[in-house]
């Protein structure tokens, strides 16, 4: 059995956890976190509320474009931009090559109910499979940046990121949206300037890891048209609406299932809308020792969203047979999986 | 008002507190980024804590790394913009 706190679910392994007599880590002592991050939700609110007012008052084609993956965070969330905000919104679908068909018919059925466009944008099997396998055996990221996301789960979601942006420039969106929770990302971030030329720096040394470690092609996924950044002057705004709301799971799914949403079988009880889910948290867990989900989890619990022994069975239950048949379908052999976890100790 | 040094020690502070490392471990001149210190969600959070804490307004415009490229570039940054 693993040491966890005995509130929430950090393990041991987890970057700065320490515990008390009580087995209590050192992040649920820090009293004073929920409150500042109430009074963060509370200006993020007002901000938003601003934005969307003077977005809506330019009468666009679309106010947003939403990086929608199908899953129970997203379709909530996109419910929400055009039922409680009353948004144009664009949907955007990467197509991993790892969607269960179930999260495809629930793309299609939301936003044919809510009346919404979607764009779908599947990159090759072949590049796709690179992309993955890479991202899964050679140290690219930021230790820090692993706390909440496993690498190749950050993978897709940095190529999302850059051609969501791609379509709001190219289409004139002042807004894209995302599903994601606090706990998943940092307070200060449900608002923020997607600001490229900015925040380029920051991806330069993954960026160029990846493309090491897959071919020049990558650019095409992960790099904006020169011309397009130059005569860019103001940058879309980055809006994560979910975090604003206070629901648990079974909350998003009640409401969401009446539009029709239906959760996936063929995945793990961290995700309702990719197959590499167990993979990339199996990995996560044998290079750093614990489990992806571990932060957003805890938050959850904290907050009183979740309840302890749900989040545990959510960590503690891999399929192996789902690991396998995706470790198979990227012929990765035991070997390469095994020396991931010391290529990333050495750091090299 | 914080001198430029206030604002460094400042700066520090809360890179310290919110991504876990001693202050040893800050070269306050060198990127934070490069130190792998942060990632792009740490610039965003530390552009918005300066302009929370020191009540100023950034533009994209300057959000570049010739005032984010470290923390003595972010403190003069925004010494500077207080001053305009
Ligand atoms: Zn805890």
């Amino acid at each position: 059995m693993k040491k966890r706190c005995t509130h929430c679910i950090l393990s041991e392994h987890f970057p700065g956890v320490s515990y008390d007599s009580e087995g209590v880590c050192s992040f649920c002592r820090d009293k004073s976190f929920l409150q500042t991050e109430e009074n963060a939700i509370q200006k993020a609110q007002e901000q938003v509320d601003e934005l969307l007012k003077t977005v809506k008052a330019q009468s666009n084609t679309y106010d947003a474009v939403m990086l929608y993956s199908g899953g129970k965070d997203s379709t909530y969330t996109l419910y929400q931009a055009v039922k409680k905000y009353g948004l144009k919104v664009l949907s955007f679908t990467l197509d991993n090559g790892y969607i269960p068909n179930q999260t495809f018919d629930n793309i299609v059925k939301i936003t044919d109910k809510l009346g919404v466009d979607n764009l779908i944008f599947r990159p090759s099997k072949e590049n796709m499979k690179a992309i993955v396998k890479a991202s899964a055996l050679y140290p690219i990221y930021n230790k820090r940046t692993m706390v909440r996301i496993s690498s190749v789960c950050n993978s897709c979601i940095s190529m999302v990121n850059t051609q969501a942006l791609r379509i709001a420039l190219e289409k004139n969106i002042s807004i894209i949206l995302a599903g994601f929770t606090l706990g998943q990302i940092p307070v200060n971030s449900i608002i923020y300037k997607n600001n490229y030329t900015f925040l380029e720096e920051s991806r330069a040394k993954s960026n160029s890891l990846l493309r090491k470690y897959t071919g020049e092609w990558l650019d095409t996924y992960y790099n904006l048209p020169t011309s397009l950044v130059k005569n860019t002057v103001e940058w879309p705004t980055m809006v994560n609406l979910l975090c604003l709301e206070k629901l648990s799971e079974e909350e998003i799914v009640a409401a969401i299932s009446t539009l029709g949403w239906t959760a996936p079988k063929n995945v793990d009880g961290c995700s309702s809308n990719c197959q590499l889910n167990t993979f990339n948290n199996v990995i996560h867990e044998k290079v750093y020792g614990y489990n992806p989900y571990e932060l957003e989890l805890s938050h959850m619990i904290r907050k009183g969203l979740i309840d302890r022994e749900t989040a545990i069975s959510k960590v503690e239950t891999m399929d192996p047979e789902l690991f396998k048949s995706i470790a198979d379908d990227l012929q990765i052999s035991e070997d390469e999986i095994g020396n991931a976890g010391s290529l990333y100790k050495t750091g090299k | 008002m914080e001198s430029t040094l206030q604002i460094q020690e400042q700066l520090l502070e809360f890179v310290c507190r919110n991504y876990m490392v001693e202050r040893d471990d800050v070269i306050p001149d060198e990127s934070l980024v490069d130190q792998g210190i942060i990632d792009s969600f740490g610039l965003v959070e530390i552009s918005g804590y300066i302009q929370k804490e020191f009540g100023i307004v950034v533009v994209d415009s300057e959000m570049n790394r010739a005032n984010f490229g470290s923390i003595v570039k972010i403190s003069n940054f925004v010494e500077k913009k207080r001053n305009s």
